[in-house]
Parts: structure tokens; sequence; C-alpha cells
């Protein structure tokens, strides 16, 4: 064929081979451009009046101008062989592109848009393409989508049967049954006539191709190919697909043409709304960006002065504000705040003299991480959640577990912890947020698997001695550390006991409840464990067990001492499936020497059928002196001490659970701030229990 | 017809305080108008929708009272003159 002449083209080269014929590119010697040259196969068994059939759909087909339909410009016979001279479209195939695991959700919806625009046109000219599959779809340099072989296949029989299964032997008729099986609709595997309708439920096939990679009809034979169009659901596609992408493919692939669109403008509709609707990758505008605020009306505000002292409580149902003095003996109560919203993250900022209130209230509305500068009495309320995973990632947040502020030095600078188990980081004093790359994408996280209260990463503790290091906690994925400001992470649990896993001693894995570090020692850490107590004397490389007489060593708060490195309080509770106090007695235990041992601490807290729980954060200590201590319970009860844990009482009942305590000095004047000289207090040692309680002790 | 969106207590703070919002255009599927809505209040979009487009877990939309979850999601078509509500779903402790 080469060299050979077809009405006024040239034939300069075959360029590809298909059931129906050979296709050549050749030179139009008239029109001076180049042209594809499709030669119809003689054996393609074609009597004549399906000859002229195809020649006339083919002539119908030339008049389809469109930018995504391959435009033909010719129809010819030769020799008895029929010819098609058509554009020549330079570029991949979507079978080609969407092999190994499918295109972005984007590049699908624009692809997606572009086909269905295509059929649409030619559907108002009365043409059915009857074999649109992702071979038959050209994606040019340019991104340009071209549909190749309109109103062809029609005519052709069963000899342009492609793919991996050309058998129909169970096919009855198959000889009328024109098209490429795994893209076939089930009325024509049932004998009935194809319509626009049909080509609908192969641009179904296409999209879940493009996006996938995968055939939504799988089959060794044709005959599992035929079975699976007929009667199978084909899998879910999950994200990053959109929702409204996998509905859409979902209706164009109803197996009654009845419920499928009806037009193919309308999927292209239904295409471009998802696409406008910017859901895929949200890039809203900068005024969308703009914080809003919200004035809260019908809430009881705390009047707070400065030089008072706050008491920052999240609860299940909200957030309250208690405001007190440096006696810290009578509270006045704001809020709620966020009613009938978690609120598992609130802190405290003063750095650059604002006395700033973040908080992370949580309800089905989603996760927004919202800030006070007016002791609450109005909250930003950005339109957009300034906290939220990437597209790419496929995740969506579940929750804002901790807010941890950066150092010093840094005071624009903030993290987040979230749930699922990430880390945020903003530099810009909240405006903006982004996920800390380095940690997640860590070859362990796939292995991270939730604990009770979702996989969270709910601890961050900065070295201030080393602005490149930092730790963080997650539940259940163990203690990491970065010595590169985030870039890379490694885990840190050499020692650290696992009770879930057959490995009692993994790199990673474990249900770490609580880190802490003291400020003038940043090299030693504590640790509290989903069963287990541990102290780390070399910046979380090993962990010793420091359970050394205490009722139990399950339990989720760990609060260090601000002045002194050595002294750290813990509550103990029962076990895992008790987790409640020990004996139903709430006792807070204190250890002066990095846990060689512990002393209980209870006067003033309810010793008698209290099966309280302390969660994680709903213990905090405050920077006064003495220190002031304050534990919430899942019941809703605030208990408070003014002397360093030795005596305790009551500051609120009646709140919803509590699961954050923070700690605020209004103003950096700390001296106007020191309670009143008390007596001194009487030394209270209690004898330290001997017998811990342990899953599956060591020993 | 235009369609018409009731608007939950909850989000009314970014429809400035509207509580039914009038769309004039009549979009042919639930995702376009929901484009419409947040086009016309943005902080409508993240209260509704996950960071990957996805209705939120504990929100329901009805167009009529056809809950979409059954009627393909964010493609449902919306007939002309449809009452679109948006309800958080009965869940939580």
């Amino acid at each position: 064929m080469i060299g050979q002449v077809l009405g006024h083209c040239r034939v300069v080269a075959k360029i590809g081979e298909g059931g129906m014929g050979v296709v050549y590119r050749a030179y139009d010697e008239v029109l001076h451009r180049d042209v594809a040259l499709k030669v119809v196969k003689k054996d393609a068994h074609l009597d004549t009046s399906s000859s002229q059939r195809l020649l006339h759909e083919a002539r119908a087909s030339s008049g389809l101008a469109h930018p995504n339909i391959c435009t033909i410009h010719e129809v010819g016979e030769n020799e008895g062989e029929l010819y098609i001279v058509m554009e020549l479209v330079e570029g991949r195939s979507l079978a080609a592109m969407s092999a190994g695991g499918g295109l972005a959700p984007e590049s699908v919806l624009r692809y997606g848009i572009q086909i269905a625009s295509a059929l649409a046109r030619a559907h108002d000219r009365g043409i059915v393409h009857r074999d649109l599959k992702t071979a038959n779809v050209v994606i040019t340099s340019d991104g340009l989508v071209k549909v190749l072989d309109f109103g062809l296949a029609k005519q052709v029989g069963s000899s342009i049967f492609e793919g991996p299964t050309r058998s129909l032997a169970s096919i009855e008729n198959a000889s009328s049954v024109s098209g490429t099986l795994p893209y076939m609709a089930p009325e024509i595997l049932c004998g009935e006539a194809a319509d626009h309708r049909s080509d609908l439920w192969a641009l179904g096939v296409v999209l879940y191709e493009s996006a996938s990679g995968r055939l939504p009809f799988e089959g060794r034979t044709g005959f599992e190919i035929s079975s699976a169009i007929m009667r199978e659901i084909p899998n879910p596609l999950g994200p990053p697909i959109p929702p409204g992408l996998w509905s859409i493919i979902q209706r164009c692939l109803a197996k009654e043409p009845a419920q499928r669109y009806q037009r193919a403008g309308e999927v292209q509709a239904a295409l471009e709304a998802v696409q406008s609707a910017g859901i895929v990758s949200p890039s809203p505008g900068p005024d969308q960006n703009a914080p809003r605020s919200t004035i809260l009306h019908g809430v009881q505000h705390a009047h707070v002065k400065k030089g008072d002292f706050l008491l920052l409580v999240g609860t299940t149902k909200g957030a309250f504000i208690l405001r007190s003095n440096a006696q810290r003996s009578r509270w006045e109560v704001g809020g709620p705040y966020f009613h009938g919203h978690n609120v598992y993250a609130l802190a405290y900022d003063a750095r650059g003299g604002q006395h700033r209130i973040w908080a992370a209230p949580s309800s089905y509305w989603g996760t927004m991480l919202r800030s006070s500068d007016d002791f609450g009495k109005s909250w930003t309320n950005p339109q957009q959640a300034p906290v939220r995973f990437p597209s790419d990632t496929g995740l969506s947040l579940k929750n804002i577990w901790q807010i941890a502020l950066g150092r010093p030095e840094e005071p624009n600078v903030l993290y987040c912890g979230v749930e699922p188990a990430a880390l945020f980081e903003s530099r810009d004093a909240g405006e903006t947020w982004s996920l800390v790359r380095g940690l997640f994408d860590h070859p362990h996280r796939p292995r991270w698997v939730p604990g009770n209260g979702g996989l969270a990463l709910h601890t961050i503790v900065l070295d201030p001695s080393d602005n490149q290091r930092m730790y963080v906690a997650i539940s259940a994925g163990g203690v990491y550390r970065t010595d590169d400001g985030g870039r890379s992470w490694t885990a840190q649990n050499h020692g650290v006991r696992v009770v879930f896993t057959p490995d009692k001693y993994p790199e990673f894995g474990q249900c770490v409840h609580k880190i802490a570090m003291h400020p003038a020692r940043p090299e030693r850490l504590f640790l509290q464990n989903h069963w287990g107590l541990y102290r780390s004397d070399n910046c979380a490389e090993n962990w010793t067990d420091i359970a050394n007489g205490v009722p139990s060593d399950f339990g989720f708060a760990v609060v260090m001492h601000p002045r002194n490195p050595d002294c750290v309080y813990i509550v103990p509770v029962e076990s895992d499936e008790f987790r409640c106090a020990c004996e139903g007695r709430l006792r807070v235990y204190k250890t002066r020497n990095a846990g060689a041992s512990w002393e209980p601490l209870m006067r003033g807290l309810p010793q008698k059928g209290a099966y309280e729980t302390v969660l994680r954060d709903a213990m905090a200590a405050d920077s006064l002196d003495p220190v002031g201590l304050y534990l919430g319970t899942r019941s809703g009860q605030i208990f408070g001490s003014r002397d360093e844990g030795r005596s305790w009482h009551k500051i609120l009942e009646g709140l919803p659970s509590v699961v954050c305590l923070r700690t605020a000095v209004v103003e950096d004047e700390s001296a106007s701030l020191k309670p009143a000289p008390t007596k001194a207090a009487r030394p209270h040692q209690a004898k330290s229990h001997s017998k811990t309680k342990r899953r599956g002790s060591k020993s | 017809m235009p369609v018409t969106f009731h608007i939950p207590g909850a989000l009314r703070e970014f429809t400035a305080g509207h509580s039914r919002v009038q769309i004039e255009d009549s979009p042919p599927t639930l995702a376009e108008a929901l484009a419409v809505l947040w086009t016309l209040y943005p902080g409508i979009r993240d209260r509704i929708a996950t960071e990957q487009g996805q209705v939120r877990e504990h929100i329901n939309i009805f167009i009529g009272v056809e809950n979409v979850r059954y009627t393909g999601g964010l493609a449902s078509p919306v007939p002309s003159g449809s009452e679109i509500s948006i309800v958080p779903a009965v869940s939580g402790g």
C-alpha cells in the first residue's frame, strides 16, 4: 500500500491495525495536509448492503464538525475496498493513559466532559457510536480529546471485537452484535438494538476505567464478562474519586436503559457540575479565606481582667472559660461556647502580647479551628475549614486533638495534631495550614491502627533547646521524633511494651496515651502508655518502666510540674476494660524523683464510689507558686488544688464530659498573681502502694 | 421554576440569617445546585462537604422528600421548582 494513491491521498506509512482494518498515515495531495487513511478489511463481513450503510454512516459522520470528534474527510471505494480518510490525530489513547491505576479525578472529569460533548453532538444528529471505549479515545498533546470511529461500528458486525475476549459463543446472534465486549451494554447482550443510551453505558465504562485503571466488569472469558455485565454491580470507587463522579458513573451503568441518563448532554452537565463545584480540588478565592467573626449572644461570658487566671475547659458538648484570680478560690463561668460541639483541643496564646484562645470545635458540620481575642465574646468562623487534608491524600479531617504553640521566638508558628493521624503546621499565626509531609509520608503510616478514640495524633512536644527537634505521639502508632524540623521522623518506642500484638516490643504501633517533657530537661520524657508508665532520659531513644508503686500502670494523663523536672502527676485507672479510678477512689499520683516512687494525692478527692475517668488532656498544671493542679472527669466534674496536689476541692460539677483543660494567666505579670502566703503545708508522705496493676506483667 | 434551599439554623450565620435561599436558575443536578449555593454563601460548603467533596457523614440532603443518598448523591437530578433540605442526621451521644 505504501506509495499508493487512494482518492487524492498518497499512503505514506502504516500506523496501526485493528479489527476493522489497517490505518495508514497519508498525505492529501490536493489540500496539502497529513491525514489518516483507514482501509476496511475485505474480510470484514460486509455484504453489499452493509457496505452501502457503512458508506452512508461514514458520510453522515463526516458532517459531525466537533472539536472532540475525529473528523472524517472522505469515504470512498477502491477496487472493492472501502477506505476512509480522516483527521490525523496524534496523541495517546485513553486506554494507555488509564492503565496502571487510573487518572486523577480532575483529568477524568476533563476528558469525560469532552467525550460526553462529542456524544451529545453525534446523538443530536442521530448517530450512535456503538463502540466507544478507551482505545477509541485519543488525548492530544495539548489535552484535547478526540473520539475516533464515530458511526463506523454499526455495520461491521462481530469482526471488530478486540481486546482480551472475543468469545461470544454464549451470546445469541453474536454476528448481529457490534462493539467491544467489556464496554457493551446489557441490552445489546440481550440482542436488543443499541441506541444512544448504549453509548452512555459505554461512557460509564470509560469513566470507570479512566478513574481506576480497571474495567467495571471483568472476567476470564466472554461468558464471565457477559455475566458480570448482566448481573453484577461494579466495585465502588472511593476517594480520591469524588462521590459526585462515582454517582455519575453508577447512573451511566444502570442495567436498564431507562434508569440511565437519557441524553449525553445530561452526563456532560453533571460532570461539569462536579468539576465546577470545585469539590475535587477546592481553590477558593481570597475572599473566602477572610476570617469571619461570630459574636455570641445569649451566652454568659466571664468578665476577664488583666491579672486574672483562666481555666479553659473543653467538653464533649462545648467549651467553657473559668475565670478566677491569683487565689484560685472563686470562679466565674463563661460559656458554653460551641454549644453541642466536641472540643478536644484548646490553647491559650499570649505570644507577642496577645490574648488569643484557640479552640477546635467538632460536630457533624465538620471540625473548624477558631480563635477569640476577647475571651470568648466573639470567635472567628472561617468560611473555609483552615485545617484540611490536600485532595491527593484522599483523607478528610475528623477531629483536631491538639493545638500546640510554636516556640516563643516563632510567635506565628502553630501546630495541630489531628485525626486521622497527621500533623499540620501554620507559620502565619493560624491563617493558613499545611500538612507536614515528612510525617505523613512515613512508611509506617499505613500500618498505624486506630485506638479506642480513633487514629489520632494527640500530643505534640517541642524541644526548647533544639529548634529542629520535636516529638509527636500517635494512638496507635507510638512516639515519633524529628531532628530536622519535620522533614524526617523516626519511631522512638524502644522499651515500650505493646499488649495487643504478638510482638511485645515492636518498633512502632504502641498505643501511647500521653507524653510530657520538662523544658529544663528536654532530653527527658515521661510516657503514659496503654498499660505501662515509662521515662526516657535520652530523647526517647530508650524507655524505662517507672511504674513503681502505682495501683495500675494504665492511665491517660501525664502532667509535669512547671518548675521541678523530677516531679510528675498521673491519674491511674483500673484497666483497659474498666477505665475508671482504681477501687472507686479518685487519686492523683505524684513522683518527686522522676518515677523512682509515687505517692497518692487524695485529700479532698472522692474516695468512695468514685468511678471517675480523667482523659489524656483533662489534667493541667498552672505556672503559679505554689503550683495549681486541675483535673476534669468524664462525669463532668472539675477538681482543683492550690497546693501542688496535697489537697483538692471541687471547682465545678454538672458539666458534659471533660476532655481538655488548659490554664492561662492573663498578662505576663505573674508577680501580681502570686497567692497570699499560705501556711507551710504539712509534709504528706503517704506510703506507696506496693502492688501495681499491670496487664501481662513482664516478671 | 426556582429551586429553594432550606438552611438549617446552624448554617444561617453563613446565609445572612436566611432560612430559605432561592436559586433563580434551574440546575439539573444537586452538585450544580450546591455549586450555586456555595457561590452565594461560600461558608456553607465546608460545613456540608468534606475537603474530599463528600457530603459529611451525618448530614442528609433531601430533594423534596427523597434522601439523595438513595437517588444518586450529588448527581441526583433536581426537578424544576424543587425544595432542597439540608438536615443533620439523628445521631450522636
